[in-house]
């Protein structure tokens, strides 16, 4: 890899707001480093000479450039529990704050999309069974969902290898996956049967539509790769499946201010989400 | 085990049905907040609905549908669709002025061809937003657009927003125009200031190796 000194601070900021403004993304001053290792990496697969040279093809999004920039920030082996504080606030203020506008039976829906391979989805089935005390006393629908069908069949077979389980405690991979060779864990066929995978693309309404209302949402790092209108449109579809009151979770990185001014801000003390509002 | 699967959903691959347009026009008229959301989002489906969405918009005073209805008519990008914005770009609600913006962003290169001249409209508030539509264009053309405002903008204000995009396109070849603004206005400290700022980052954008 080529050696770049550190951006200015005037380059840094201006990549900042750059960011914010296209994608939704924020860092602040304390990202720095986590910032230059990922433009440093771009600048040398790019051959870029310069952050000036690097930037005009960023702004221009010549050859794709914005989704590769991001993909550089996101592109990461999804695993069981990530993000352990989102599902941690999902237990301990975002549920509680719904169970307010539930009876004892009723249904609470949560939808992860995109799903990927399906460890989201399943990840938020294991954490409430182990961690939420109310699990017995509604009935708890969890959807995945993802635009690419390929994903979508292995999610719904739930077979994953040692890396994948490895935030999972080991007591808990015991109880919910059965070995399956080497390096090879199956999910229980009851876990398995308890969470529906569909096929969305977000953007289009027609489909996001029939998924009905949901009370949580988890949208992690997608709305980033999109640009103003289908970020929009996203954001408007999210906004009609979630019910009145319902919240949705975003990336570390992501904020909904700058997409949407339909959504609330709810901070809780393991992390910021955004809520519909309530009626 | 309390966790239940309902059947699947039957979404993907389902051809959407084309909206009722004449049930859309009559709620996005006279339905309750919630009919009026949905009626706005199915007319972005409904290229002949501009009209209607025009004059939604002019009635609404729910955010919420007011955000739909602007989504819609950036969904439909058509010159007919831009100048209903542009027309609440000049709104005495700065709301509305900064959703109009928003929507005409979303539009992107369907909005190009009006943005000299809004640069040029009587009114102070349309030329700083207008400043705001030059960000997405090309870095020459945007440079050339705000060098122009600097040379020939009475209003500092309206400099300013010029000099915020130029902070970020930061191409060398609009210093002098910086230069010369902030000679012109030296009497508007914000605005020097603003203008300091954009030549640090522009002069710091120099190519210089870096291998």
């Amino acid at each position: 890899m080529l050696e770049f000194p550190a951006l200015t601070q005037d380059e840094f900021r201006r990549l900042c707001e750059f960011l914010y403004r296209r994608t939704g993304m924020t860092f602040t001053e304390a990202k720095r480093y986590y910032v230059e290792r990922r433009v440093i990496e771009r600048m040398t697969t790019t051959e870029s000479s310069s952050f000036e040279t690097y930037f005009a093809r960023l702004r221009t999004d010549l050859q794709g450039e914005v989704e590769q920039f991001v993909n550089a920030f996101t592109i990461n082996e999804t695993y069981f529990y990530r993000e352990e504080h989102q599902l941690t606030c999902l237990t301990s203020e975002l549920l509680a704050e719904r169970l307010k506008v539930k009876r004892p039976g009723d249904s609470i829906r949560i939808w992860s999309v995109p799903c990927s391979t399906g460890e989201e989805p399943y990840s938020i089935a294991i954490w409430l069974l182990e961690n939420w005390r109310h699990v017995d006393d509604y009935h708890i629908e969890i959807v995945g969902s993802d635009i690419d069908t390929d994903a979508i069949a292995l999610a719904r077979a739930g077979a994953y290898g040692n890396r994948a389980l490895t935030r999972l405690p080991p007591q808990v991979v015991e109880k919910y996956f059965v070995a399956n060779g080497a390096d090879s864990w199956q999910i229980l066929d009851d876990l398995r049967g308890s969470v529906s995978f569909t096929r969305v693309n977000i953007v289009e309404r027609a489909e996001t539509k029939p998924h009905g209302q949901f009370d949580v949402i988890f949208c992690r790092n997608v709305l980033i790769y999109f640009d103003d209108l289908s970020r929009r449109t996203a954001a408007e579809n999210l906004f009609e499946n979630l019910y009145p009151g319902g919240f949705i979770c975003l990336g570390h990185t992501e904020s909904m201010s700058r997409i949407s001014p339909l959504f609330d801000v709810a901070r809780f003390s393991d992390a910021i989400v955004y809520q519909r509002p309530a009626r | 085990m309390p966790l239940i699967r309902k059947p699947p959903v039957e979404a993907a691959g389902t051809p959407a049905s084309a909206p009722d347009a004449a049930a859309v026009f009559a709620a996005l008229a006279r339905g309750t907040d919630d009919e009026r959301w949905s009626a706005a989002r199915a007319a972005a489906d409904l290229p002949d609905s501009v009209p209607a969405l025009e004059d939604a918009l002019r009635r609404e005073r729910s955010p919420v549908v007011r955000e739909a209805l602007f989504s819609a008519l950036a969904h439909i990008a058509t010159t007919q669709s831009v100048e209903a914005v542009l027309r609440f770009l000049r709104s005495d609600d700065a709301a509305v002025r900064t959703e109009a913006s928003d929507s005409l962003l979303a539009m992107k290169d369907v909005v190009w061809p009006y943005v000299a001249p809004l640069l040029r409209d009587a009114n102070a508030d349309v030329r700083i937003l207008a400043c705001g539509l030059v960000r997405d264009m090309p870095s020459q053309v945007a440079v050339s657009l705000c060098c122009g405002v600097l040379d020939s903008e009475a209003e500092p204000n309206v400099c300013a927003a010029a000099v915020e995009v130029l902070a970020e396109v930061g191409e060398s070849s609009a210093l002098p125009a910086l230069e010369r603004c902030a000679k012109r206005f030296s009497d508007a400290p914000f605005l020097t200031f603003s203008i300091q700022m954009a030549v640090g980052r522009v002069r710091s954008q120099a190519p210089k190796p870096r291998a």
